[in-house]
């Protein structure tokens, strides 16, 4: 399996999106701890550039650019059962790594 | 219109009419689609509807408006899997000049052109959350004043309930042994918590006086009260308004006092101290008056202040140090040396001094400890000092009887 690739767009340091950033740390440690994961976090206060680039209409927005599918979640980010079964994810092994833009 | 089932829509015809005539007509999908659409496309709330992947197929005047964008230029675009967890969620909306607003988003499941697809509408909350900022800043704001204050300050509601309380408040609190801080905050009955522990007003009195207030039948209430504490007792000024707004209650502040007091109390000390200073003045200066006839007074040499003002400055000096020496000697239980009062004495004779030189230079010191001094220590130097007042005089009468002595002794057998 590819390495997964996921990008996180938040506005600002809200209780939304510390919300989602925890969800997703938790999912990376605990449920994708065998995998190969690189989260981005983009805050679109700090560069709206990129999420006109990308489009992005609401905030928090996840994108898992790999493994394909392509997939956009909007919403409330705070389930990780429900980002796993939306995000397409069956855990297999590997390494995790998370950045920060 | 009325929905009785999802998809299915009743339609009633001809009700204004004489008969009413009511056609049920079994929905189509077509048609159950295009009154979706119209209720869709005349929601104020902003809606959108996108297929199982997120695509956009719809969106009405509402979330264009939201969103600050034409629905062609969205038609066919990636918006996202909406994701909710419970009833709604809260998302940011992006604006393409940079702000965005805050919506509360709900997702329904639907058919949408023969396919499965989502109906997400966007309310705008953003008014509803800033004001909700807004007062919540407001009543941080507030907080932060009551916390700034180092009165301890509650604020009840009408009933007596506590409504606000202040840091200095519950560090009252916990400083007088109320290990349950519950029971004085927000939410806490006033009157039961002081009935429990009495330290926090004083008494039934001060009870009785907060209820008037509380009740509208006094303006202000105000009272001191004492407070036995393991580090002493401490004194209280409590002071209660009618809380002044829409909401009915009172603010009642209460202000350690007890430095003030013990302030006053030593004022008070020092000022009855001064007073027999004074009063001693005058006593020695009769003392002195009446010690020598009016007309010998006269003919004498004037004050050692003013004929030899240095010598009367060191012996002030001198004798200001014997005085602190003699205070220090008391304290201690040791003896002065008895050498230094009487070489002042002699050193005083050799000016000529007389007793009233003495007296204004005990006096002079005297006075330059009492502006500095506390009260039980100038209360030591004025005991103190008249000792050594009176020792000093019969030391400069010593001085004096033996010059007289030596004179007498020197001069030629009468003839």
């Amino acid at each position: 399996m590819s390495k997964i690739v996921l990008h996180l767009y938040i506005a600002g340091q809200t209780p939304r999106a510390e919300r989602a950033i925890n969800t997703l740390r938790q999912m990376l440690e605990h449920d994708l701890a065998g995998y190969e994961c690189e989260l981005t976090i983009i805050d679109v206060l700090a560069d709206p550039q990129q999420a006109e680039d990308q489009k992005i209409l609401a905030t928090p927005t996840l994108i898992k650019s790999s493994p394909p599918p392509y997939r956009r979640i909007i919403g409330d980010l705070s389930s990780v059962a429900d980002l796993l079964n939306v995000l397409n994810l069956p855990p297999k092994t590997g390494s995790s790594m998370i950045n920060k833009e | 219109m009325k929905r009785s089932n999802p998809g299915i829509i009743t339609r009633c015809v001809g009700k204004h009419g004489p008969t009413r005539r009511i056609i049920i007509e079994p929905p189509t999908r077509s048609t159950a689609e295009e009154n979706l659409r119209a209720i869709v496309s005349h929601d104020a709330d902003g809606a959108i509807i996108v297929d199982n992947s997120g695509v956009v197929r719809f969106l009405n005047s509402a979330a264009e408006r939201l969103l600050d964008r034409h629905g062609a230029e969205l038609h066919g675009q990636v918006f996202g899997f909406p994701l909710v967890v419970g009833e709604r969620a809260e998302v940011e909306v992006l604006r393409p000049n940079g702000e965005f607003a805050v919506a509360e988003m709900r997702v329904v499941s639907i058919v949408w052109e023969g396919q499965d697809a989502l109906l997400i509408t966007l309310r705008d909350v953003t008014f509803e959350r800033q004001a909700e900022t807004a007062l919540r800043e407001a009543e941080e704001f507030s907080i932060t004043i009551l916390n700034s204050l180092t009165n301890e300050i509650v604020v009840l509601d009408e009933q007596g309930k506590i409504v606000a309380v202040n840091e200095a408040w519950l560090r009252f609190g916990r400083e007088n042994g109320i290990t349950d801080l519950a029971a004085i905050s927000v939410g806490a009955d006033y009157f039961a918590a002081c009935a429990v522990d009495k330290t926090l007003t004083g008494g039934i009195d001060v009870l009785q006086g907060l209820r008037d207030v509380l009740a509208g039948n006094k303006e202000e209430f105000s009272c001191e009260y004492e407070l036995p504490t393991s580090a002493g007792t401490r004194w209280f000024a409590l002071r209660a308004v009618p809380l002044r707004g829409k909401r009915r209650g009172i603010v009642i502040s209460h202000t350690d006092i007890t430095e003030q007091r013990r302030a006053a109390q030593l004022a008070a000390e020092a000022e009855m101290l001064r007073e027999q200073v004074r009063q001693m003045e005058r006593e020695l200066t009769n003392v002195d008056a009446l010690s020598r006839p009016e007309d010998t007074a006269r003919s004498r040499l004037s004050s050692l202040r003013q004929r030899l003002p240095e010598v009367f400055e060191y012996a002030l000096h001198r004798y200001g140090s014997l005085l602190d020496e003699a205070l220090q000697s008391r304290i201690h239980r040791t003896q002065l040396p008895p050498r230094a009062l009487r070489e002042l004495g002699e050193f005083l004779g050799s000016g000529w001094a007389t007793p009233r030189d003495l007296i204004d230079i005990h006096l002079q010191a005297i006075r330059q400890r009492s502006a500095q001094s506390p009260p039980k220590k100038l209360q030591a130097y004025v005991e103190e000092g008249r000792l050594l007042l009176l020792e000093l005089m019969g030391h400069l009468a010593s001085f004096y009887r033996s010059l007289a002595i030596g004179e007498l002794a020197s001069r030629p057998p009468e003839q």
